[in-house]
């Protein structure tokens, strides 16, 4: 019995291996969906008990006093000089060789820089702009080149059943077979 | 020979001068790369200027002088934690002499009105109370995740934990903190 439960084991792991882990993956967020679709806080059963119990809108408006807290702590700003005023006074207590290096040098007149990311935010618009454009130029060209071809194609036809009407099959043929 | 004797030892202290300031840059490598994240930490918690750079330059001073003046294995890690525990200890010393100089006048304030309740700058200060009044752990982690900003894993590096126990000292913190924060509003008149 035990070898036939480890037997499946294995094989389990290899179907999971060989699926790969993009599908692990998905189960994942289809799996935290589900649950958070089912026990979130936006769950209608939870917003209805919440609507109707008294002691667990208390909670929920203190958590979400903390949250507020948390909030107003980080959108509070701090003046644009107070990275070199800390580091000016950090390297002012540090051995008299480091406090004559270039490096220290340039951490007295540092000025805070904003992430990566957020760097690349404000590209962000200019960006999409740019992509939409290339691919309706793209959509453009792939258009028009497709209906000369066919335009070519139906106009050659037409003038093909012209002459085989008139000049009759093998003068057409060998027109426009050329 | 007494003269040779003379000139070796100042070559000697040179050489070992010299390796010690080789040794030492690395602190300011530290400062170039963590010293934002670490004002912007230290500004959140202590939430005055001064304040964040005597932290800063206690948690520097302190990595100058770790273990003879040796390089700690995570100095993030390093960093961040000791600048956590000294803004902490500030902090706790703040609110100590607040109270003790200005009670009648804190008291005076009226904290019940629902103006001052959501007074954004009230709300700062009983959270700042309040986390300093938290466990290490739980402390810990919501300084690093909200004030710090560093995702989870980075916050389990640091704390040599993993980022799941992570996410629930942080719920547990913010719980902790919802009922204290509550309390002290019920215990004002």
């Amino acid at each position: 019995m035990k070898t036939i439960n480890t037997n499946n084991r294995t094989s389990f792991c290899k179907t999971s291996r060989s699926s790969g882990p993009n599908r692990c993956r998905q189960i994942r967020t289809r799996l935290y969906e589900a649950v958070s679709n089912r026990l979130g806080l936006n769950a209608n059963w939870v917003r209805n008990h919440i609507a109707n119990c008294p002691r667990c809108r208390r909670r929920l408006a203190s958590v979400g006093k903390v949250n507020l807290a948390l909030s107003a702590l980080k959108s509070q700003p701090h003046k644009l000089d107070l990275l070199m005023r800390a580091n000016t006074q950090a390297i002012g207590v540090l051995k008299h060789s480091l406090r004559r290096e270039p490096r220290a040098e340039k951490l007295r007149a540092i000025l805070p820089e904003p992430k990566l990311l957020e760097r690349c935010g404000k590209y962000s618009h200019t960006a999409a702009n740019v992509a939409a454009c290339i691919v309706i130029l793209l959509l453009m060209k792939i258009g028009v080149f497709s209906s000369v071809d066919k335009f070519r194609d139906q106009s050659q036809r037409a003038a093909r059943q012209y002459y085989a009407n008139h000049v009759g099959e093998d003068l057409a043929d060998e027109i426009f077979t050329i | 020979m007494f003269g040779k004797a003379v000139s070796y030892e100042l070559i000697w202290d040179f050489a070992v001068s010299e390796t010690v300031e080789q040794s030492q840059r690395w602190i300011l490598s530290a400062m170039q790369r963590h010293g934002q994240e670490l004002v912007t930490m230290l500004w959140r918690v202590l939430g005055n200027e001064q304040d964040v750079c005597d932290a800063y330059q206690n948690t520097f001073l302190q990595l100058a002088h770790y273990e003879a003046q040796q390089k700690p294995e995570h100095i993030k890690a390093y960093i961040f934690r000791t600048a956590n525990n000294v803004a902490i200890s500030m902090l706790r010393r703040r609110i100590a002499e607040k109270k003790k100089l200005s009670a009648a006048v804190v008291a005076g304030k009226g904290v019940s009105s629902p103006t001052s309740e959501l007074d954004s700058e009230y709300l700062q200060e009983t959270l700042r109370c309040c986390i300093a009044q938290l466990p290490e752990h739980l402390r810990n982690v919501i300084t690093l995740r909200d004030m710090a900003e560093l995702s989870y894993e980075q916050i389990g590096r640091i704390l040599g934990i993993t980022p799941a126990t992570a996410r629930v000292y942080r719920c547990k913190a913010v719980q902790l903190l919802a009922v204290w924060m509550n309390k002290e509003k019920e215990t004002k008149p």
